[in-house]
């Protein structure tokens, strides 16, 4: 039996009346490039928060490489890495300044964080910034830095809050190519992008949360047929492209009609 | 890809492993030692790094001067509470040594609040996601405090009673050493668990509404209390001119009323950690005097109680953070909006509650006001959400209240301070400082706003400081009625002169305050007392102007009080008014330009995050 990487019990997040997440229960095999979707405000980033220890769960549990995920459970955050909602960068840091300092935080040598720093600004193509200041960075470039900070450490089980916002077509082709090359050696990912080209280029299987619920998971052709099953005509499942299965599980149908909407817009 | 192979699993992350530091040890193993290097370097390299801008170099000399400023003050008060504690203990007085170590931990606890806008402190919570144990992140929050000006200060009040008991009792030097030490250990562990609770209640709007209204309550209450307090106070200032012999009388009818009340304080406070220090000390002294063994019975319990008093602080503390080590949010989630479809919400137009919502929550200032108006109603809708505004716009009022007693100079002979009054205005525009220096520090991401906006960047400024003039008006007014019901009317001279010094004084800060605002800004997080990132240069440089505008008012004051012409003060002070209006209405003026040239630096401060 493989060991899950990532596995959630009934995970929930309330904060005082508003249940931001509820009851969530989610297996991750090791080794998967895992999509987390859903539209604004629907608990993604409160889910990821809760997994990789930055908040702490009202209720559920959760499980990283089949190990129980609690405060103080050091070994595990060591294998865990994650580009966060805000990034968590230090503006007042350069970027090989700041690369070290994440690296010793996770314990690394002086000489391995040294090299896999000199490593990762070169591959991240900001070996030429090295004296520029981080809050001088352009946005993509920070997300660039923010991933660096994020792998810096080897992690086995990575968490990526939009990854890919704010960064050009040629360095996400680059990111995607490093990511891909981490799950074929065996890391899993956790993804959660607003960007469903994205995802479904990379992800093998998905899952959406609305309203703080789980709506749906399993891998993309098992989403593209429970969806078609409930359309008319067999054809479609074909042509359901993931954003019409996101559109159609969430309620696309809420989705007010032009006409109605603010018509004293220019 | 060759370059990154130390990320993912398999050959990768076993080369990965093998060059990871062992984790254990507690907060002192290898991995630990590491993280503590780490956030060493990285809190010099932020240093180095900010010499990189003018406003680093800035920040370093004024950090630097408040340092030795701190510094000097505590060498003061440790040197006067040092040689109190000598003299006390020389002259076989030792019953009154808790009064110095009373006055020791008021002042540890005290100034934390005071200060806490002009404090700059490192939020540990971004060092979470690393894995670092609960050991260190507890010594970390402890040892980031030592650099509090509290801690500088207290720490060097103990070292100076710790010198002064020493010196005249040199066979107590471990049990001082001792008792100071756990001492200073209790008030360090005090302080910050008090403000770590602060924070966790103020994280939460609604609370942080409660807490503000609650304060407010407070700081009128005291105002109401202050006069009916001293009522049979002032009978007995009055009554001591006309007969010395009733007055005794008067003055044993109180004692007698109070001296209950003076023995149960006594008795309480000796259980408390002044208290017991003092009490353990004055117990080791008289057996070592008496010769009725060693200083151990006497001092030993005491010792342990404040030992035990430190454990029980610090296991306050400690149940805060380990909240916030395991991952307690100090924020809200937004809310979500509940299950009534876009569709039908649209079809039936906007709803009656939304629009009475709405006229609701424009309602404070009338339409006509147009964008001075919008700017200042914002204004005062922040202040009432943020407790630390609130906080620091009263905390001189209750200490004008405080003061005000001690300006019944000559207990005894009625006479008040003359100049008491402009004295208590100065002091409650002390709490302004901020507000005047820092008007731009709480819009935060919403500073894009006023530079979209098709209003010009001079219409803000003087909607702020129209805003901030008329709530220090509001507070000089509540000042002037607590002085004038604690020391009676002042003098005719002396109210116009206050009036024309108030008019001096409040356009000179607010001038001054515009272009610290635009030129050194920082971003306030209106939920905390502490933890802010503060900007040093912009704090320490504006209270220096305070000093300096009410250095004019005192020479003034001074010069006709000393040439027995008090009514000269008000029309030299208007002279100035003039100069100093004149002055505000030019810095307006090129406010657009200066923001306009600042824009750059402005929104990286006050947008971009830490």
């Amino acid at each position: 039996m493989v060991t899950a990487a990532i596995q959630t019990y009934g995970l929930t997040r309330r904060f005082g009346a508003l249940t931001a997440v509820e009851d969530v229960t989610l297996s991750v095999a090791s080794g998967q490039f895992f999509g987390f979707l859903g539209p604004n405000g629907a608990g993604k980033s409160t889910t990821i928060k809760m997994l990789t220890g930055l908040l702490e769960p009202s209720a559920g549990s959760i499980e990283i490489l089949g190990q129980p995920f609690v405060a103080g459970a050091l070994e595990l955050k060591r294998q865990i890495g994650v580009v966060p909602e805000g990034m968590a960068l230090l503006g007042r840091l350069t970027a090989p300044e700041y690369l070290r300092f994440v690296g010793r935080m996770y314990g690394l040598d002086r000489a391995t964080t040294s090299r896999r720093t000199e490593e990762l600004l070169e591959f991240m193509q900001l070996a030429n910034e090295s004296k520029k200041l981080v809050t001088d960075f352009s946005h993509g470039m920070q997300k660039k830095l923010a991933l660096a900070a994020a792998v810096i450490h080897g992690p086995k089980v990575l968490f990526l809050d939009e990854p890919f916002e704010g960064v050009d077509a040629i360095a996400a082709g680059m990111l995607k190519s490093m990511l891909q090359g981490m799950i074929n050696r065996g890391a899993t990912i956790f993804l959660t992008t607003h960007v469903l080209e994205i995802v479904e280029r990379l992800c093998s299987h998905v899952a959406i949360i609305s309203k703080g619920r789980l709506v749906a998971n399993g891998s993309i052709q098992e989403l593209r047929a429970g969806v078609a099953s409930t359309l008319p005509g067999a054809e479609h499942e074909q042509r359901l492209t993931l954003e019409e299965i996101f559109l159609s599980i969430v309620g696309a149908g809420e989705q007010p009609e032009p006409q109605q909407e603010l018509s004293w817009l220019a | 890809m060759a370059g990154v192979n130390g990320a993912g699993s398999g050959a990768g992350a076993a080369s990965g492993e093998a060059c990871l530091m062992p984790l254990g040890g507690g907060a002192f193993g290898p991995v630990a030692r590491a993280q503590y290097g780490a956030l060493a370097k990285l809190r010099w390299q932020m240093l180095s790094n900010g010499l990189r801008f003018r406003k680093g170099k800035l920040e370093l000399g004024v950090r630097t001067l408040g340092f030795l400023i701190y510094g000097a003050t505590g060498v003061a008060l440790g040197g006067g509470l040092g040689f109190a504690a000598y003299l006390l203990a020389a002259s076989h007085e030792m019953r009154f040594l808790p009064l110095v170590f009373w006055a020791t931990f008021l002042l540890w606890q005290m100034i934390p609040i005071m200060m806490a806008s002009f404090q700059e402190q490192f939020d540990l919570g971004s060092l979470l996601r690393f894995p670092v144990s609960f050991q260190s992140f507890f010594l970390l929050y402890a040892v980031f405090g030592l650099a509090d000006i509290s801690t500088i200060l207290g720490g060097l009040c103990c070292v100076g009673i710790w010198v002064g008991l020493s010196v005249a009792l040199p066979g107590l030097f471990l049990w001082t050493t001792l008792t100071v030490g756990l001492f200073a250990l209790f008030n360090i562990l005090l302080v910050r668990a008090i403000f770590a609770w602060i924070d966790r209640w103020l994280a939460q709007r609604k609370t942080r509404e409660i807490l503000g209204a609650v304060f407010m309550l407070l700081v009128l209450s005291a105002q109401l209390l202050n006069p009916a307090l001293h009522h049979g106070f002032a009978d007995f200032h009055q009554s001591n001119h006309k007969d010395a012999i009733r007055n005794t009388q008067h003055y044993r009818d109180m004692e007698a009323r109070y001296e209950p009340w003076l023995k149960m304080a006594d008795a309480v406070q000796q259980w408390l950690p002044p208290g017991l220090a003092a009490k353990g000390l004055q117990q080791a002294a008289g057996q070592v005097g008496g010769k009725t063994g060693g200083p151990t019975s006497g001092a030993a319990p005491g010792l342990g109680l404040i030992g035990l008093y430190a454990l029980v602080a610090g296991g306050v503390l400690a149940t805060r953070l380990k909240a916030e080590y395991r991952g307690e949010s100090l924020g809200q989630a937004p809310k979500r909006t509940k299950a009534a479809p876009i569709r039908a919400k649209l079809a039936a137009g906007t709803s009656a509650s939304t629009a009475a919502k709405v006229e609701r929550a424009s309602g404070w200032i009338p339409a006509w006001a147009g964008p001075v108006g919008a700017v200042m109603e914002k204004e005062l809708r922040s202040l009432m959400r943020s407790v630390s505004q609130l906080y620091v716009l009263g905390a001189p009022l209750m200490m004008v209240f405080i003061f005000g007693s001690m300006f019944r100079s000559n207990v005894g002979t009625g006479h008040s301070f003359t100049l008491a009054l402009p004295v208590c205005m100065a002091y409650s525009m002390l709490g302004f400082t901020q507000l005047f220096a820092n008007n731009l520090g709480t819009e935060g991401a919403g500073i894009q706003l006023l530079f979209l906006s098709p209003t010009p960047f001079r219409t803000v400024l003087l909607a702020k400081n129209l805003f901030h003039a008329m709530l220090f008006g509001v507070d000089a007014l509540i000042a002037g009625i607590l002085v004038t019901l604690r020391l009676g009317t002042p003098d005719s001279a002396v109210l116009v002169g206050t009036i024309g010094w108030l008019l001096f004084a409040l356009p000179a800060n607010l001038a001054v305050g515009n272009v610290f605002s635009i030129t050194m800004p920082f971003r306030v997080n209106p939920g905390r007392l502490t933890r802010q990132r503060g900007s040093q240069a912009n704090a320490l440089l504006s209270l220096l102007t305070q000093l300096a505008v009410m250095a004019v008012g005192a020479t003034v004051f001074g010069l006709c009080w000393y040439l027995d012409r008090l009514w000269l003060a008000g029309p030299v002070f208007l002279v100035l008014a003039a100069g100093s209006v004149f002055g505000w209405l030019r810095v307006l003026r090129n406010a657009e330009g200066m923001a306009n040239r600042r824009k750059d630096s402005l929104l990286l401060t006050l947008v971009k995050t830490e």
